[in-house]
């Protein structure tokens, strides 16, 4: 009897530590201790043995009852710190749920994080009409009168409207540049605003080339303001994109309405400037044009180009935002396409 | 364009240990982008003369040979060809092992191996002029014959490279960059830039003097289109081909030679970038008149293309008729033809923008059209006759000039400007020595006297077309051959003078920002320009509507006075792939009213911001989808901090539903409208199977809060009980009737009155539905007790039972 009692002992210890919930815990007590219980059953057969083993037996199967209690007491409180109710079997490692959100456009954003870096900055922000006269198109932008993207081959001119006198001649904007002149018509200097909006161009369309695209411009306009300050301004901006420390360079270009004008490359930063297919082995992006306002436009904005002088830069957004995401195709923007709008989160 | 390195060097003498990286480097930073730099040696590497000893038939095959070749220094290999002109004692071209060559001219290169050919092992090929991309250099007859340069007289061994002069580097320069520099369209141009870039000498062309007394008879009738022309009658010329040094150099930078008398005129224009034509002057009959073509007057170009000209052309004609396309093309009647002895040289000035009209009316830009629409100028006639007559006098030591005249009518004036010291240095940033700023300017062809405050400049002729004109160019000039590079960056310096405050500008984007991200709505972007299916779909006509002159399709001339045609156009593309989704798109819109001066001088029609939005999912709960997207567009103006507005009943849109419409009202003007599309405009659409709840906004009525408007309200501090209540009541009564009747001189204990549910179905009475309301309950003074909220319920059904007939259930 002795042997079973230490077997009762030693298996119901087990078993009491083995309990991983309450209910497990109380089954075992019911087993151990209960009106059928293992303990309850020695007990009931102490009256069978000798009497002068009784009372040995008898304390010691009540100091087995009493350490069981015990363990099983300790147990249910270790129980309940850990306290979980779940099974072990729960599957941590299904998806949660998605959150439910729209978004706004690639192009939206990325003209939103412009404007941010803009406004830091002290620019204002200003929208113009799409629809324009040749006036504010060309002629006042110092468009000499045999360029090219005067001729409709360029330009979407509206029916009934494009004919005649400059001021009368409509188009849907072929730039932007336009909107600084109005812009600059109705506040007084010194400048500093920026002119986001769709552009239209009457081109056959392939994965480079879009007939309606997304350009943004800045200006700055001020008393003898050097190109080279337009350079940190254009490095302020990239960083603020593109990350800290985007090298930029500017080198030599023309724009009708710029002058000097330049291109505007950043360092590529797939390669870091190494060079790979992405910037043509030459380690640099063209990403943007710029430079100092050609007087012509500052006159037609009605200021002395002795007098006021800054810096420009039209940034097409379509291409930083393909550079920024890697889309390869340029008509992808315009495609309403829910699959491809949904990936920019 | 491409441009040979050797080729410039005829003109600047570059150090022998320039760093061809560095001179692509420096172009690109001051004048043009360089794409790309090609070594051509390169390209026929491995590849070099061997000469024929022996032809030996093949053991295993009929139509190939086994050729015993020396490769130089006496060494002797085998190399099997299939060759139709083999022969002992010919020079061949061969590809040794590792050479890259294109099989048959195709493909891309692949790597020459040695290889057994039907059993017989072969060392390298024997290549057809085509396999090494010489086929414009040395034509086959026929697809077999492989390159015979037997006659260039070359010992076996030799490079092919060095052997025919191809050891030159190639510079691709994009042509976007250059489009304002008519000077940068030949080799000399470049020439003279990098000898301003680094300093060096600029090799001068000799001018030509005419030693003959008989003129051309040359007649301009339009000096506006015609500002000179130069004709000179030679006579002692044959066709022949030109030398090889010059064919090479023609081939080398993306030409083909011809015959000596085409390449000659080519070799000028690409050297000075002037070009010149030649006519037969046995054709030319009586003389030579530059004139507009008559109206329908036909001319057979030299590709062969017959054009019927518009009074717009300006032709080169003699008494017969045109003879050529001014500027663009010669006819195939006279100019060089196979038994020509006796050319007129042309050397002209045409103007640019009557160039580049004709060469797109006939979609025939070329060469010389190309060049001459960038404005040349007319004194490059000069460079362009001199290295002419050079050139004619090499090739043709026996030709003689028998005739000249130089009709320049129409005088270039070079351009004068003044630039003060003080304002360069403040515009730069940076002070450059005068000295300096005068010799750069020098070596670019300018004209430098220096004054009390500054410099007098004359521009060189060929930059005074129109892209130099005012200081600011001077400026640009002075600051690229100095070198961008060269100042350092300066800092912006400002005056603060308020934070920039723009409400509208902020509203915008609140909108837009609450729509994706509150409301999880996609915005879409779409064209400008509507097609016609859409716009036939949604409106009732088209008047009112701007249309493109010339549209991007003929179905797409309409440009939206809505967006709500491109979005059902967005709802068709993604039915295909969701069965829910929510879009919207903000734009501008155009009508053909309102014209204003919108600013000095300009009168523009009417062009508003919208906003368009759809909510698309199952036709099965209209009221849900409804549900959507008045709760959307009724909670904007709370998030977005503007002036609210109400949705009432007064003007049904075309395109809605005869019931689901409301119309969005702001201070008793209609700003838009939220509908469900009608079953008929979605047909006609294309829309298939969902349905869709449209919202068209016109944003720039929207008026935003100066500042946030919305006050705090204390948590209550007594408990708030809902309370639910269903009822049975006429199909016909609105929810608005419901909460007027519960809310108006309502109970003060009821806080609140929301809509749980509206049912219609099997349990529910024809004509009847059922309405779950929920009331909330409260009061600011003590916890209510059950009979108290039970007793405002009930005062609130009795009215409901009274007013609006509820038929309350006991569910």
């Amino acid at each position: 009897m002795k042997d079973k009692l230490d077997a009762l002992l030693r298996e119901g210890t087990a078993r009491i530590e083995a309990a991983q919930s309450e209910a497990e815990l109380q089954e075992v007590k019911g087993e151990l201790l209960g009106k059928q219980g293992s303990i309850t059953e020695l007990l009931k057969e102490i009256p069978k043995l000798d009497i002068s083993l009784r009372p040995e037996m008898g304390k010691a199967v009540n100091n087995v009852k009493v350490l069981l209690t015990e363990q099983i007491e300790g147990r249910r409180e270790a129980l309940k710190l850990k306290a979980s109710e779940i099974s072990p079997d729960f599957d941590c490692t299904v998806p949660g749920f998605e959150p439910k959100i729209g978004g706004l456009h690639p192009i939206t954003q990325m003209c939103y994080d412009l404007n941010d870096a803009f406004r830091s900055m002290g620019f204002e922000i200003f929208s113009g009409p799409e629809i324009t006269s040749e006036y504010y198109a060309f002629d006042n932008l110092n468009f000499p009168p045999n360029h090219p993207a005067r001729e409709s081959m360029d330009t979407y001119w509206l029916e009934g409207h494009d004919s005649g006198e400059a001021n009368d001649k409509l188009c849907l904007r072929p730039h932007l540049t336009g909107d600084s002149v109005r812009y600059m018509l109705t506040h007084k200097p010194p400048y500093r605003f920026v002119y986001p909006g769709r552009v239209y161009r009457n081109e056959t369309t392939d994965a480079r080339h879009e007939r309606a695209f997304f350009q943004y411009e800045a200006l700055i306009v001020d008393k003898d303001f050097t190109y080279t300050a337009g350079k940190v301004m254009i490095k302020s901006i990239l960083s603020k994109v593109f990350g800290p420390d985007v090298p930029v360079r500017m080198r030599a270009g023309f724009f009708p309405f710029v002058e000097p004008g330049f291109e505007i490359d950043m360092g590529c930063l797939v390669c870091g400037g190494k060079g790979c297919s992405v910037c043509k082995h030459v380690g640099w992006i063209e990403i943007m044009p710029g430079g100092t306002p050609h007087p012509n436009v500052l006159r037609a904005a009605g200021l002395d180009p002795d007098e006021y002088t800054g810096f420009y830069v039209n940034i097409g957004l379509d291409r930083l935002v393909m550079m920024r995401y890697g889309v390869d195709d340029v008509r992808l923007f315009h495609s309403t396409d829910l699959r491809f709008l949904k990936q920019f989160h | 364009m491409k441009l040979s390195l050797n080729w410039i060097k005829d003109y600047v003498k570059l150090p022998d240990d320039m760093d061809l990286s560095r001179l692509a480097y420096d172009l690109t930073m001051s004048t043009v982008e360089v794409e790309g730099v090609e070594n051509l040696a390169e390209r026929f590497d491995k590849i070099i003369v061997g000469e024929i000893k022996e032809v030996l038939p093949h053991p295993n095959a009929d139509k190939l040979r086994v050729c015993r070749v020396d490769i130089g220094a006496g060494e002797i290999k085998d190399i099997v060809c299939g060759g139709s002109n083999l022969e002992a004692g010919m020079k061949v071209v061969v590809a040794r092992p590792g050479a890259m060559v294109r099989w048959h001219g195709e493909g891309e290169p692949v790597e020459i191996k040695n290889a057994k050919l039907r059993g017989v092992e072969s060392f390298g090929m024997i290549c057809a002029s085509v396999e090494v991309g010489l086929a414009d250099l040395f034509p086959a007859a026929e697809e077999h014959e492989i390159m015979d340069v037997t006659s260039l007289g070359i010992a076996a061994g030799t490079p092919v490279a060095e052997a025919l002069e191809l050891d030159d580097i190639l510079l691709e320069i994009d042509n976007k960059s250059m489009t304002n520099r008519p000077d940068l369209w030949g080799h000399y141009g470049i020439a003279r830039e990098l000898a301003a870039l680094y300093d060096l000498e600029l090799v001068e062309f000799d001018k030509y003097t005419p030693d003959v007394t008989d003129t051309v008879d040359v007649r301009i009738a339009d000096t506006e289109r015609c500002p000179r022309y130069i004709g000179a009658k030679i006579e002692g010329l044959c066709v022949k081909p030109s030398p090889f040094k010059m064919q090479s150099r023609i081939w080398r930078v993306g030409m083909r030679p011809i015959n000596a008398l085409v390449d000659i005129t080519n070799y000028v224009m690409l050297a000075t970038g002037q070009p010149t034509h030649v006519f037969d002057s046995n054709h030319i009959i009586d003389h030579i008149e530059v004139r507009r073509a008559n109206d329908g007057e036909k001319l057979q170009l030299l590709n062969d293309k017959e054009l019927a000209l518009s009074t717009d052309d300006l032709v080169i004609a003699d008494a017969e008729g045109a003879v050529a396309l001014a500027g663009v093309m010669g006819g195939a009647k006279d100019s060089v033809l196979p038994e020509t002895e006796s050319v007129i040289l042309e050397v002209a000035n045409f103007e640019s923008r009557g160039v580049r009209r004709t060469a797109l009316r006939y979609d025939n830009r070329t060469e010389s059209s190309s060049r001459y629409e960038k404005a040349v100028d007319p004194e490059r006639c000069d460079q362009g006759l001199s290295l002419a007559m050079k050139l004619f006098a090499e090739l043709y030591p026996e030709m003689k000039v028998t005739a000249f005249n130089d009709q320049y009518v129409n005088k270039l004036e070079r351009k004068e400007i003044d630039v003060e010291f003080d304002w360069l240095d403040r515009r730069l940033g940076k002070r450059i020595p005068q000295e300096i700023v005068a010799k750069k300017l020098g070596t670019m062809g300018y004209d430098v006297t220096f004054t009390d405050v500054g410099m007098h400049i004359v521009v060189p002729t060929w930059r005074s077309t129109g892209d130099v004109s005012i200081k600011a160019d001077i400026m640009e000039e002075v600051a690229r051959m100095y070198g961008y590079e060269n100042f350092e960056a300066t800092t912006i310096t400002t005056s603060f003078d308020g934070a920039i405050n723009q409400l509208e500008v902020d509203l915008v984007r609140k909108i837009k920002e609450y729509l994706a991200f509150r409301c999880n709505m996609q915005e879409i972007f779409t064209y400008p320009w509507m097609t016609e299916e859409f716009v036939t779909a949604l409106m009732p006509d088209t008047n009112g509507i701007l249309a493109l002159a010339t549209p991007p399709a003929p179905t797409e001339k309409y440009i939206r006075c809505s967006l709500l045609p491109n979005i059902c156009k967005a709802i068709v593309k993604n039915e295909r792939n969701f069965d829910e989704f929510d879009i919207f798109e903000e734009a501008q819109v155009f009508l053909d009213s309102d014209y204003t001066n919108e600013y000095k001088g300009e009168k523009l029609p009417a062009q508003k911001k919208h906003l368009g939005c759809a909510f698309v999912g199952s036709s099965d709960n209209i009221q849900e989808l409804f549900r959507r997207a008045k709760g959307v567009i009724g909670s904007m103006p709370r998030f977005t901090h503007m002036e609210g507005f109400t949705f009432e009943k007064n003007e049904k849109p075309y395109w809605a539903d005869e019931t689901v419409w409301l119309n969005i009202m702001l201070n008793g003007k209609k700003i838009g409208d939220l509908a469900l599309l009608s079953k008929k405009s979605a047909l006609a659409c294309g829309i298939k199977v969902l349905s869709a709840i449209l919202v068209e906004l016109d944003m720039d009525a929207l008026a935003p809060f100066k500042s946030r408007t919305n006050r705090f309200v204390h948590t209550p501090e007594f408990p708030i009980n809902e309370y639910d209540i269903s009822f049975l009541v006429d199909s016909a009564v609105k929810w608005d009737e419901i909460y007027a009747c519960v809310m108006n001189k309502k109970n003060e204990l009821i806080r609140d009155l929301l809509f749980v549910d509206e049912y219609k179905g099997k349990q529910i009475p024809a004509g009847k539905k059922s309405i779950t309301l929920r009331l909330l309950i409260g009061s600011d003074e003590k916890t209510l007790t059950g009979a108290e909220i039970e007793a405002v319920a009930n005062s609130a059904l009795k009215k409901l039972n009274k007013n609006i007939g509820a038929d309350i259930r006991t569910v």
